[in-house]
């Protein structure tokens, strides 16, 4: 770094070629949060049932056709400082509860809008956050007593249908209903009866272009696209040997030379290598396997004697499907070619390949209850939109596990953000200070959400949310409001429809984008460096993991 | 015209005035920037990188490692304050300030004709004086956990969310205080390690006492959680490893080579074979007791699946200065080979467990019998949230430290520096010669720490001031009084009226005061006697 004699007094003259620096109230906060606001009005019309989708064209020119909040922002690679701190507080939520992503950037931009009014009224931004945080402590003790029940028994698909529907809902309008169903049989066909914990990666999705939604099912076990090694193409009651190795002839560590002097030499080393091959594969058929699953390469000749000794050879190119299936059919992988023990053998009812449409699957079908591993066929026209139906099965996987975690629920459709409104607005009155105007704005950037609703979904907000608010002072803290034209009024008790909210979503995102927008807010100074060069984007990866 | 510019047309140079109006202005500068961090009201500033990630610091250290200042004399300030947070860890803003407020001080005598000599001369007098003002204020505390907490909260209000700093605080002196030597006085403080998590809330923040390693076991038959268990730390490859000189194999047949292949394989089996011989020996079968090892070097997939078959956990690729903590905390003896492996080299743990959070896996080895290492287990939903914690603690801990080990604190919240400027001013009326106005100069500039302080709580400073230093402390006679250090007072940043600091329970630390008096005359007295600033060396070389 060679230093200067500088020319130029003031700070910026301080800095490297190329820094940006914006200091105080006009350059910093006010400038972030209308970023804040400019990036959430764009996922303003995607929340909700009624949300629209979003075409979007990532940097390796991949399209996405969503109204998944999370998907929208991890394709855009927002730069703005102030905006990439909702966007972590989004990811954040996507993480820890998988679902709520739009709500936490909306209602982090609300705050910051209420913010923006108090500022122009003279308070200093620590005054606003203070009385955000005060807002929020109130909230989270306002929470639990809004609760709609709990789900105890997480194994009764009746009681987990409904939260998980809600959940689609806001993907998948229409479909909500098919898609949900199918989540719920497969999260409570995986979970055993003693154990508690659930595990999202036990379901998996395998998407499969060609006819509809509606041919979608759920399988126990597992779905590769992939066809077999070998020419047996069904086993019935299959036992399965697992190897993480190459399914070859074996090679030492150290470079191995064949010293061979003679002709008979090499024939009998020839001769030699084939028996050795043949005794191993002799010795897998032997302990009663039928399937084998690999995660290395087949070799032409251990090949020859699968098919002679009639087993079945699959090969995975992941290792983690490989131990998935271990998982799923109850096997032990073994790092070595061996005779497999009888207890590191697996069992499934049936492995067979299929063709569906022109893609041929292997399916590992377990029996009705043992199997630990479910997978959801999707079928669909274009791969766009089953990658949004997965993104939906995605978010009704994740509630479920919210449901195993924490089973209580809160009232959906703005229901529980209008009273948690009502509460902390009557709750500002009482408040001495100045926090209570910063309090009061916290409870109306809650009521923007039945704002949204009626915006996206074609109906008159403010009229809605009058009646809504007006509900909620008669007492009825269940209303909600419905998207659909079914009722008059557009209000809707919410617990008659089944519209349900899980409690730690809610919790966990009011947290978040609270503490988002405080985080934004008692920035007074931002310093930039030069944007650094960096490689050119990388070439496009190869495909879904899933895929595989 | 400089003579310079004759021998090399292209240096580049100031003189004289010139010279002492761009330190004036870069001290001034930089020192305006800090200003509003300044405190436990300050606010914050955003950082963005060139690769546009964000850092959120109030941290006066941070700012100035991260904001790539070209200036000279600014980076000079920079480094001499920088400097001192490699020494106590805290007080960087403060350095930077008063630096600036002495050369804005110094800037308004000097156009008045003073030579700098002369201020810096009263400059020294005064560093003389200030520093017996600390050695009378010094606390005289019970040096136990309550203090220690005290000194941490002080240090993480500054930094941090003063709730979150609360919560900080007490695990900060635990921390220290687990891993501090028998003498009660010196501690390897690089034995807190800091493990980052990126999960739940700030809140959730923890000591574990033990260790938090980032990776986890590596086949997917270990065990996931034990307890009783005996400790293997080691640092022996349990791979395949080339030989040093080029070596290969010759053979002529499968059999052959199958032979070689074994024996190859034999040579690492015995090793693991060791492992679990002793395993058998020290878990007896159905006793509730477990085993771990922990090994630095690798362990390949077929060791992995033996460990695996026997019930043990295994960790490979540990980090070095992990295997050192771990025998620490643990207990028992790193190993480098197993030839004369027993029972005592392995150390203890209460409960060992694996934890996965999306796809990163931790492994935590808790209820150590007696930990000489332990883990500030940092949460926090966001990457910049927790670096910023991660600062604020590393600032906390170092201030504990060093509150240990001057056996004393300091009355905080700008007391010193109100008591130094009011001894400096009576000093003043003694002195007959031309120096009294750096004494002068020093005793007003000091007093920009309380000013700031106060004004980014959004006080008047100069009504809280005078709050403050009204009170009687002198006994009038012009002689300097202390008092009792307890009752110093300081400002209250809540109400922006006077507290009694050591009361409060806000504690500065001595060796970062001194730190502070020392290195910013030092740095002013350098910039002061500036008289050319020139860049002469090889022209460039394009």
């Amino acid at each position: 770094m060679a230093l200067h004699v500088p020319k130029a007094a003031g700070f910026a003259s301080m800095l490297k070629e190329g820094s940006r620096h914006f200091s105080g109230l006009e350059e910093a906060v006010n400038r972030n949060i209308n970023a804040c606001k400019e990036f959430a009005e764009s996922l303003r019309s995607a929340y909700g049932p009624c949300g629209m989708n979003k075409m979007i064209i990532n940097h390796i020119e991949k399209l996405f056709v969503t109204n998944d909040a999370g998907t929208i922002m991890h394709e855009l690679d927002v730069e703005h400082p102030a905006a990439k701190i909702m966007v972590l507080a989004s990811q954040m939520q996507e993480q820890e509860v998988g679902d709520g992503t739009n709500f936490v950037i909306l209602f982090a931009a609300a705050l910051l809008e209420g913010a923006d009014d108090l500022l122009k009224m003279g308070l200093t931004p620590s005054q606003i956050s203070d009385g955000f945080e005060i807002a929020l402590e109130k909230a989270m003790a306002i929470l639990p007593s809004l609760s709609l029940g709990e789900i105890k028994d997480f194994r009764d698909e009746k009681q987990v249908y409904n939260a998980i529907r809600t959940s689609v809902m806001s993907k998948q309008l229409g479909n909500e209903d098919l898609i949900a169903k199918l989540v719920t049989k497969a999260c409570v066909a995986v979970i055993p009866d003693k154990q508690t914990t659930f595990n999202v990666d036990n379901i998996r999705v395998c998407k499969i272009l060609g006819s509809s939604i509606h041919a979608s099912e759920v399988m126990q076990g597992l779905v590769f696209k992939r066809n077999v090694e070998t020419a047996i193409i069904k086993k019935s009651n299959a036992k399965i040997a697992v190897f993480t190795c190459p399914l070859d002839i074996t090679q030492t560590e150290t470079k191995g030379t064949v010293l061979i002097k003679t002709a008979k030499e090499l024939m009998n080393f020839s001769q030699g290598e084939e028996a050795m091959l043949e005794n191993q594969i002799k010795a897998i058929a032997d302990s009663g396997a039928s399937v084998v699953i690999t995660g290395g390469k087949i070799g032409d000749m251990a090949l020859h004697f699968l098919n002679k000794y009639n087993l079945m050879a699959i090969r995975l190119l992941s290792k983690f499907d490989l131990r998935r299936v271990c998982k799923s059919v109850n096997a032990t992988a073994s790092p070595k070619v061996e005779k497999p023990i009888p207890e590191d053998l697996g069992y499934a009812d049936e492995v067979y390949v299929d063709e569906l449409g022109d893609t041929s699957i292997v399916v590992i079908k377990v029996g009705t209850t043992e199997s630990k591993i479910a997978t959801i066929v999707l079928r669909g026209a274009t791969d766009n939109y089953l990658d949004d139906i997965e993104r939906a099965i995605n978010d009704g996987v994740n509630t479920y596990k919210g449901i195993t975690k924490d089973g209580k629920l809160l009232p959906g459709a703005g229901a529980t953000e209008i009273e948690l409104a009502r509460q902390i607005e009557s709750y500002g009155e009482t408040l001495p200070g100045l926090e209570q105007y910063s309090v009061k704005k916290f409870a109306s950037a809650l009521e923007s959400f039945i704002k949204i609703f009626a915006d996206n979904s074609g109906k008159k907000s403010n009229e809605v949310l009058a009646r809504i608010i007006a509900a909620h002072h008669a007492g009825q803290k269940n209303i909600g409001f419905d998207i659909s034209d079914d009722s008059k009024d557009s209000l809707i008790d919410v617990e008659a429809a089944g519209i349900v909210d899980l409690y730690n979503g809610k919790e966990w995102a009011i947290q978040y984008a609270t503490k988002a927008a405080v985080t934004i807010l008692i920035v007074d100074q931002i310093i930039m460096a030069k944007r650094a060069g960096g490689p050119a984007p990388r070439p496009a990866k190869g495909g879904d993991q899933d895929d595989d | 015209m400089s003579a310079i510019s004759m021998l090399n047309p292209k240096a580049e140079f100031a003189r004289a005035a010139q010279a002492l109006s761009i330190n004036i202005s870069a001290a001034r500068g930089i020192a305006e920037v800090m200003k509003s961090n300044l405190g436990p009201k300050g606010t914050m500033k955003m950082l963005v990188s060139g690769a546009g990630d964000i850092k959120l610091t109030k941290d006066g250290n941070i700012l100035l490692h991260e904001m790539q200042i070209q200036h000279p004399t600014a980076s000079l300030i920079a480094k001499a304050s920088t400097a001192h947070d490699d020494v106590v860890g805290d007080g960087t803003t403060s350095i930077v300030l008063l630096i600036g407020e002495i050369m804005k001080q110094a800037d308004a005598i000097i156009s008045e004709g003073v030579h700098p000599r002369i201020i810096v001369d009263g400059l020294n007098i005064a560093k003389e004086s200030a520093l017996e003002v600390l050695e009378g204020l010094k606390l005289d505390l019970l040096m136990g956990r309550t203090v220690f907490v005290d000194v941490a909260q002080t240090a993480l209000r500054t930094k941090i969310h003063p709730k979150l700093a609360d919560h900080l605080a007490e695990l900060c002196a635990d921390a220290v205080l687990s891993v501090v030597e028998e003498d009660g006085k010196t501690a390897d403080l690089h034995m807190i390690e800091m493990m980052e998590m990126q999960h739940r809330n700030e809140y959730d923040t923890c000591l574990v006492k033990g260790l938090v390693m980032d990776h986890g076991g590596r086949h997917p038959d270990m065990p996931k959680s034990l307890k009783n268990c005996f400790i293997l730390t080691c640092n022996v490859s349990l791979e395949y490893e080339k030989t040093e000189v080029n070596s290969g194999f010759f053979y002529k047949t499968a059999e052959e080579r199958e032979k070689l292949l074994s024996s190859e394989r034999e040579f690492i089996d015995q090793r693991v074979k060791k492992i679990v011989e002793l395993k058998n020996q020290v878990c007896p079968k159905d006793s509730d007791k477990s085993f771990v090892v922990i090994n630095q070097k690798g362990i390949d997939p077929i060791s992995l699946d033996i460990l695996a078959k026997n019930g043990i956990l295994a960790l490979r690729r540990a980090k070095r200065r992990n295997m050192e903590r771990l025998s620490l905390a643990c207990g028992g003896m790193a190993m480098n080979s197993f030839d004369d492996m027993t029972a005592d080299c392995l150390g203890y743990a209460g409960l060992v467990y694996e934890h996965v959070l999306g796809e990163d896996k931790y492994t935590f080895v808790e209820e150590c019998k007696n930990p000489k290492s332990v883990t500030l287990l940092l949460k926090g939903p966001m990457k910049h949230g927790i670096v910023q914690m991660k600062d604020a603690i590393r600032d906390a801990i170092r201030s504990v430290y060093n509150a240990m080990q001057d056996g004393c604190a300091i009355p905080g919240a700008g007391a010193f520096e109100m008591l130094v400027s009011k001894k400096l001013t009576m000093q003043a009326s003694q002195i007959k010669n031309r120096s009294v106005l750096g004494v002068n100069l020093f005793a007003q500039a000091i007093l920009v720490i309380p000013k700031t302080l106060v004004m980014n709580a959004g006080h008047d400073p100069q009504e809280a001031i005078l709050s403050c230093m009204s009170s009687d402390n002198s006994d009038g006679s012009g002689d300097f009084y202390v008092g009792e250090p307890l009752q110093a007072r300081g400002v209250d940043l809540n109400t922006g009226k006077w507290i009694e600091s050591g009361w409060a329970g806000i504690y500065d630390i001595y060796a970062a005061k001194r730190q502070m008096i020392d290195a910013s005359i030092v740095v002013a007295t350098n910039l002061l006697l500036t008289d050319e600033i020139m860049r002469a060396g090889l022209s460039s070389l394009k």
